[in-house]
């Protein structure tokens, strides 16, 4: 004899996840670890602001390498002799806590007390998937257009900070910095947006003592 | 976009709960998905029945729930179903009805879940 069942389920991928960012975070707690999820567009600069902090700012920084080509910004980061894993993510979009859960196996978490997670270069599939970090980090640039905040409005809104980056080619580009400012205050009235420009220095203090103001709390 | 993982992800759930109880076949699964999760029911649907091939799913009715979204405005006092603009953007735009702003919280629209599923099991020895 068969018999027909209904079984309830409620596994929700999403939430899933965030329990696994949850314990993250508690483990990265326990070592004393402050860390940034750093998002953004493919280019705009998300690598070349870590490598800028890690040369200015006084911490034993950590690096989690998530982009797709993941093995070629690893390089970028371990000449500066730091600690750095590389996350294969393949063909992945997003970067989730599980996978970041196996990167920390790789790192001396003892011994860091700043550790930035890059994540895969997109403005979509990240947004939903937390990490675990204490705070997320948006990298957009001004050469990606001034709509890409109006597009893009879920990454902004779940945002701690925002960079809005290579303000020097603002004008070459045509892009009007401070609409994308404004956008991002319609979505997100509290946060912190800050313009910057890795070639000129602009914002940089800025988004140091931004992110030493958030290590304090 | 991530629906290949996602679609992965679900026939797994639904593998290990279908072995767990014994099923000799799955029937139907539930599936509820937030309309702001970016993923494509359709796209989904596609690569579910591909995965499901030479698995105890094969053969089951795939039901995909898409789930509205709600928000809490940060604004107003307004809390419930939002007004969504997914017309001219590639990403939905979800504004608050009551005053038009766009800072609000969502709190229904990002599910990812597997629900139920339906099986077939043979009868338990129990009763014998
Ligand atoms: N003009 C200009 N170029 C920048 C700036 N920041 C980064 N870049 C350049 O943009 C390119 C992509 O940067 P990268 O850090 O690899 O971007 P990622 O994909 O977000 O990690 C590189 O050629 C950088 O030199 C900036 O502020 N101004
Ligand atoms: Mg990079
Ligand atoms: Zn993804
Ligand atoms: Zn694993
Ligand atoms: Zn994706
Ligand atoms: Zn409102």
């Amino acid at each position: 004899m068969h018999k027909i069942a209904d079984v309830e389920i409620q596994h929700d991928i999403m939430v899933a996840n965030s329990k696994l960012a949850g314990r993250n975070q508690k483990i990265l707690d326990d070592a004393d670890v402050f860390s940034v999820d750093v998002l953004g567009a493919i280019g705009s600069g998300k690598t070349s602001l870590i490598e800028t902090l890690i040369q200015k700012m006084d911490h034993n920084i950590g690096v989690i390498a998530g982009d797709v080509i993941s093995k070629y910004d690893a390089g970028r980061f371990e000449k500066y002799d730091i600690p750095v894993v590389g996350l294969n993510t393949g063909k992945e979009c997003h970067l989730d806590a599980h996978l970041v859960k196996h990167a920390f196996g790789d790192l001396p978490l003892d011994s860091i007390d700043l550790l930035f997670i890059e994540n895969v270069g997109n403005l979509i599939c990240p947004v939903d998937f937390d990490l675990g970090s204490h705070i997320r980090m948006v990298v957009i640039s001004v050469s990606e257009g001034d709509d890409t905040v109006e597009k893009h409005p879920l990454i902004f809104q779940n945002a701690d900070l925002v960079v809005i980056n290579k303000v020097d080619i603002a004008d070459a580009v045509g892009a009007d910095q401070d609409k994308m400012v404004a956008d991002v205050k319609i979505l997100n009235p509290d946060v912190k947006v800050i313009k910057s420009s890795l070639k000129t220095g602009q914002g940089l203090d800025e988004i140091i003592s931004s992110l030493e103001t958030f290590m304090k709390q | 976009m991530h629906e290949l993982s996602m679609a992965d992800a679900m026939v797994k759930t639904v593998l290990d709960v279908a072995e767990k109880n014994d099923a000799t076949e799955v029937l139907e699964v539930t599936i509820e998905i937030g309309k702001l999760t970016m993923l494509n029911p359709e796209q989904l649907k596609f690569l579910l029945d591909v995965l499901v091939e030479n698995t105890l799913l094969e053969g089951a009715e795939i039901n995909i729930v898409e789930v509205p979204v709600e928000i809490n405005c940060n604004e107003c006092e307004y809390t419930g179903a939002a007004n969504m603009d997914d017309s001219d953007h590639y990403l939905a735009i979800v504004e608050c009805p009551e005053c038009g702003e766009r800072n609000v919280e969502i709190t229904a629209g990002r599910e990812c879940n597997v629900k139920n599923i339906k099986i077939e099991k043979e009868e338990g020895d129990e009763d014998a």
